[in-house]
């Protein structure tokens, strides 16, 4: 009796559920279409000579899986290998593991982290014929990581909520209290977050320690939103969550794709002639030293350097390419020769990675969240 | 190392020390043999029953001690640090949210009960099992669900826009990222511990109390707070630890509400790979859940309670009459937000998923995964839990006690604890099973076993010891004793517990975080990932078949209590 009872409020519930549907079953729906539509894409691949691989590749990632997971699809299909991969993974789980090596690749979006490995001795160079496709200032002295997209930080904004002219032009800006009155205040990542340790090294670099502190305690204390991921950002921005958040540029592309909520800007901070530039980072991967699989992790060196797949790596994330020769996948996308960008060399970012993290945590924004 | 001192091993010890040592070593035996044969109370157990029982509780509590010891090595830097900035806040921000919860899941728990055993509320027969459902949702799944229905973008933001509210009041007032929000979430699906063990103690309540108290001119609030309540006391006691232990120990209803407490912070911590400071955080952990352990347990000790049961009488039924339509409303509404309300999101969102076809060969994927770790959980715990209770039930002594508690150190302790710990030790000491699933299976069976041994335990004390003498009198050794009588006689109850702990194991999601290797997700993973991204169709399905599983036991809980 009670077992009828329950299975027929239950599938009652499921009719209900299934009638009003609508709008997220379309939004679901191209959602989903997006996945299927790149392993599709991924299926008729390329005609190398990779077809024979075998084996495994350990790949330990800090980006996004939405924007990874396609990539390591496309070289499973292109080269046979089966990937395994950790999303997730931070830089120092390499350094616990230096004695009992995982990883055969590491994919970062924070160059601190992967230079601050470089400088431990875990992360080895190999070569490859495409290699200078990327520019010098992109690479490690030995090509011991590669970057292969950049990003540049600063403000999306609500346009249903607030002008342009009414957004920090400066990431000077915030050290104002009045930010924290705008209607529905603005938002910021936690401080684990890679692009916030990156955003933190390159204010260290230019202000020193101590105003670097004081700029950390200010967006503690005046955000009204702190996120564990940039996505969370771009999304409560869009919905008028928040007005205004600090994020990575091509959140900014992502939303304006977004079917609904996308009535969003983007405030490039720091171009005028006297301020700092705007904060640069990239995304890219370095081979692990005495990986499991060093052979199929030198077949993904070469194969990612494709300039083919350098496009996938840039993938959903909708970054520009490092590459000046490819099309960025997201056409609007603002050049970064035409930015005026932080005059610091990107490798720098490793000589502040580690004391950044104290800074943080001492700080205590790496366990803020609202 | 014990078992040295059984038969053979003194022999042996004993031939080799009369060469050295001559005449006196006979009496030595003789004295140390009398010693152990009365710690077991005359009846000391095989060798081999010891020996595995002693390593399993080893196992269980070696990553706590671990975790203890690294704690201590992480140096004064690190402590001090800690404990200026980011401990007191900390221990404010756990402690506020165990309290309120705890307080709160008691005051529904009780008032529950005893609306639902003690009145004449419509629906008596069915609340009874229904207000136990909110167990079977996952508080990270129902925390998914509060914040599609009542997030910053949720459907009750919608409503309330769409409806005259909103030109009154203004903006949708309402946020779930906030101290109230993870306090709701977590006491709505914390509750029914309380009410389950309340709605036992009330309906075993003997009726003769009240008449006495009737007869002295008390009114029913009145006998509620002066006879009802203090019977109850063990009850809530015993409901109150239950929920302060969750409470400490959940990280993903938590983590998804941006709410940080210790075990969101040494997950963090050790997801940053800052094992110092997770060691030290977790250090403090361990002494708040011994610290609470500690009080239920002297509560306990100072009220007793005793009810006799020859002069029993059944309690009668409570007329509720004009308070009816309220004490009905109370109930529905809190299953409705509760139990109604979840499933309803995770059916629509699953629908939605069926459609665009999330349930791809991934979720079936996932859905092995979960399968594979959480079903050798718990034919693990199914096989260890034996030798411990028969040990403790047959060879009961101050080895088979402490045995038996180390056993249950991982299972009061949070997860991410035991995965610290299991971190530390496997990549330093064991590393050829480090980052293989093993881990995740290990996991388990040190954080659940001992809901197999209980299990195991209820059944075996039902099988009389005269059984075991009577087949060890024919002949039969220790082992065929275990395999021929006692396993058929128990195996109903162990395998109850191996469903339990399979159940558990489905759900459990930080260990399984912390541990799960390269190309290794489970379900509990994906909901987590793909809930924390937004994609809540591709969520969705998984979380309604990790509910549906934990149906299973269902039927076994409520007949515990």
């Amino acid at each position: 009796m009670k077992r009828k009872w329950l299975l027929g409020s239950l599938s009652g519930l499921a009719l209900i559920a299934a009638a009003g549907c609508g709008d997220n079953l379309e939004n679901a729906a191209e959602n989903e279409n997006e996945r299927n539509d790149n392993s599709a894409a991924n299926e008729g691949g390329n005609e190398e000579s990779y077809v024979d691989g075998d084996g495994e590749l350990v790949v330990y990632s800090a980006r996004n899986e939405t924007f990874v997971q396609e990539l390591l699809n496309k070289f499973e299909a292109d080269t046979g290998i089966e990937v395994n991969a950790l999303h997730g993974a931070e830089p120092l789980q390499l350094e616990e593991e230096a004695g009992n090596v995982q990883a055969d690749v590491f994919i970062s979006n924070d160059l601190g982290g992967l230079e601050y490995l470089n400088q431990q001795g875990l992360l080895r160079s190999h070569d490859s014929d495409n290699i200078d496709t990327i520019d010098e200032q992109y690479r490690a002295e030995d090509n011991e990581w590669i970057a292969l997209s950049a990003r540049a930080r600063g403000f999306i904004y609500n346009k249903d909520m607030v002008d342009e002219e009414d957004v920090p032009s400066s990431m000077e800006d915030l050290f104002d209290e009045e930010w924290a009155d705008v209607e529905n205040g603005y938002a910021i990542t936690r401080g684990g977050n890679g692009g916030m340790i990156g955003n933190v090294s390159a204010l260290r670099y230019e202000w020193g320690d101590d105003r670097t502190e004081d700029w950390i305690d200010s967006i503690q204390e005046n955000a009204a939103g702190i996120f564990e991921g940039h996505s969370d950002i771009r999304r409560a921005v869009g919905a008028g969550e928040h007005a205004f958040g600090l994020v990575n540029n091509y959140y900014y592309h992502q939303q304006l794709e977004e079917p609904d909520d996308n009535n969003v800007g983007f405030v490039y901070p720091d171009q005028e002639e006297d301020e700092m530039g705007a904060i640069a980072n990239a995304a890219g991967f370095g081979l692990v030293n005495d990986g499991p699989n060093s052979e199929n992790a030198e077949i993904f060196f070469e194969w990612v350097l494709e300039e083919e797949n350098q496009l996938e790596f840039v993938g959903e994330s909708l970054e520009v390419p490092i590459n000046t020769d490819l099309e960025p996948p997201y056409e609007e996308a603002v050049p970064f020769d035409e930015l005026h960008v932080q005059d610091m060399p990107l490798r720098e970012l490793g000589n502040y990675f580690e004391d950044t993290r104290e800074l943080i945590e001492d700080a205590g924004l790496d366990l803020e969240l609202r | 190392m014990a078992a040295d001192r059984n038969d053979n091993g003194l022999n042996k010890h004993n031939n080799s020390s009369t060469e050295v040592g001559g005449n006196s070593s006979p009496t030595l035996r003789r004295l140390l043999k009398r010693r152990w044969t009365d710690m077991w109370k005359g009846n000391p157990p095989g060798p081999i029953l010891l020996l595995i029982g002693l390593f399993v509780a080893l196992v269980m509590s070696v990553p706590i001690i671990y975790v203890i010891f690294q704690s201590f090595a992480a140096g004064a830097d690190s402590w001090l640090r800690l404990l200026g900035g980011r401990i007191p806040q900390l221990l404010w921000n756990t402690i506020s949210l165990t309290a309120a919860v705890t307080t709160a899941a008691l005051l529904i728990g009780v008032s529950l009960a005893w609306i639902v055993v003690r009145t004449d509320v419509p629906g008596k027969g069915l609340w009874q099992w229904m207000m136990a459902l909110p167990l079977v949702i996952p508080p990270y799944v129902g925390a998914v669900t509060y914040i599609i229905v009542f997030g910053p973008s949720g459907w009750a933001r919608d409503l309330w826009e769409a409806s005259f509210m909103y030109s009154v009041f203004g903006d949708y007032p309402f946020s779930i990222y906030s101290f109230f929000g993870v306090f709701m979430t977590m006491t709505l699906f914390t509750y029914p511990y309380v009410f389950l063990i309340a709605s036992a103690s009330l309906r075993k309540m003997n009726r003769n109390f009240e008449e006495v108290a009737r007869s002295q001119g008390m009114t029913t609030a009145q006998i509620f707070f002066k006879v009802n309540l203090p019977l109850l006391r063990p009850a809530i006691g015993a409901g109150a630890i239950l929920i302060s232990l969750y409470v400490l120990s959940d990280f993903g209803a938590i983590a998804m509400l941006r709410y940080v407490t210790f075990t969101a912070a040494i997950y963090y911590q050790r997801a940053g790979f800052d094992i110092p400071s997770a060691s030290v955080l977790s250090l403090v952990l361990i002494v708040l859940t011994i610290i609470i352990l500690w009080i239920e347990s002297y509560t306990r000790r100072k009220n007793k309670f005793y009810q006799t049961t020859n002069t029993y009488k059944a309690p009668d039924t409570l007329k509720l009459g004009k308070w009816k339509p309220f004490a009905f409303m109370y109930v529905f509404s809190v299953f409705g937000i509760a139990v109604i309300l979840p499933i309803f999101v995770l059916v629509y969102w699953t629908v939605i998923g069926a459609e665009v076809g999330a349930i791809d060969t991934d979720f079936f994927g996932y859905a092995w995964n979960s399968i594979l770790v959480s079903g050798m959980a718990a034919l693990l715990c199914m096989v260890l839990a034996l030798p411990i209770i028969y040990l403790k039930s047959r060879h009961p002594s101050p080895v088979s006690t402490v045995i038996d508690k180390l056993s249950y150190s991982g299972y009061a302790l949070p997860g991410v604890i035991v995965a610290l710990g299991m971190i530390f030790i496997f990549n330093n000491h064991i590393p050829a099973l480090y980052n293989t699933f093993y881990l995740i299976a290990i996991a388990f069976v040190i954080r659940f076993l001992p809901q197999a041994m209980q299990a195991g335990e209820a059944s075996l004390s039902l099988v009389s010891p005269r059984m075991d003498e009577a087949a060890r009198s024919l002949g039969y050794p220790a082992w065929k004793v275990m395999f021929k009588v006692i396993l058929p006689s128990i195996a109903p109850g162990v395998l109850a517990g191996g469903a339990l702990v399979f159940v558990s194991a489905i759900k459990e999601l930080p260990a399984t975080l912390m541990l799960r290797p390269p190309g290794f997700d489970t379900l509990a993973v994906r909901v987590y990932y793909e809930a924390s991204e937004s994609f809540y169709h591709q969520a969705a399905p998984g979380a309604l078949l990790i509910v549906l599983v934990s149906i299973i036991p269902l039927h076994y809980l409520l007949k515990k209590y």
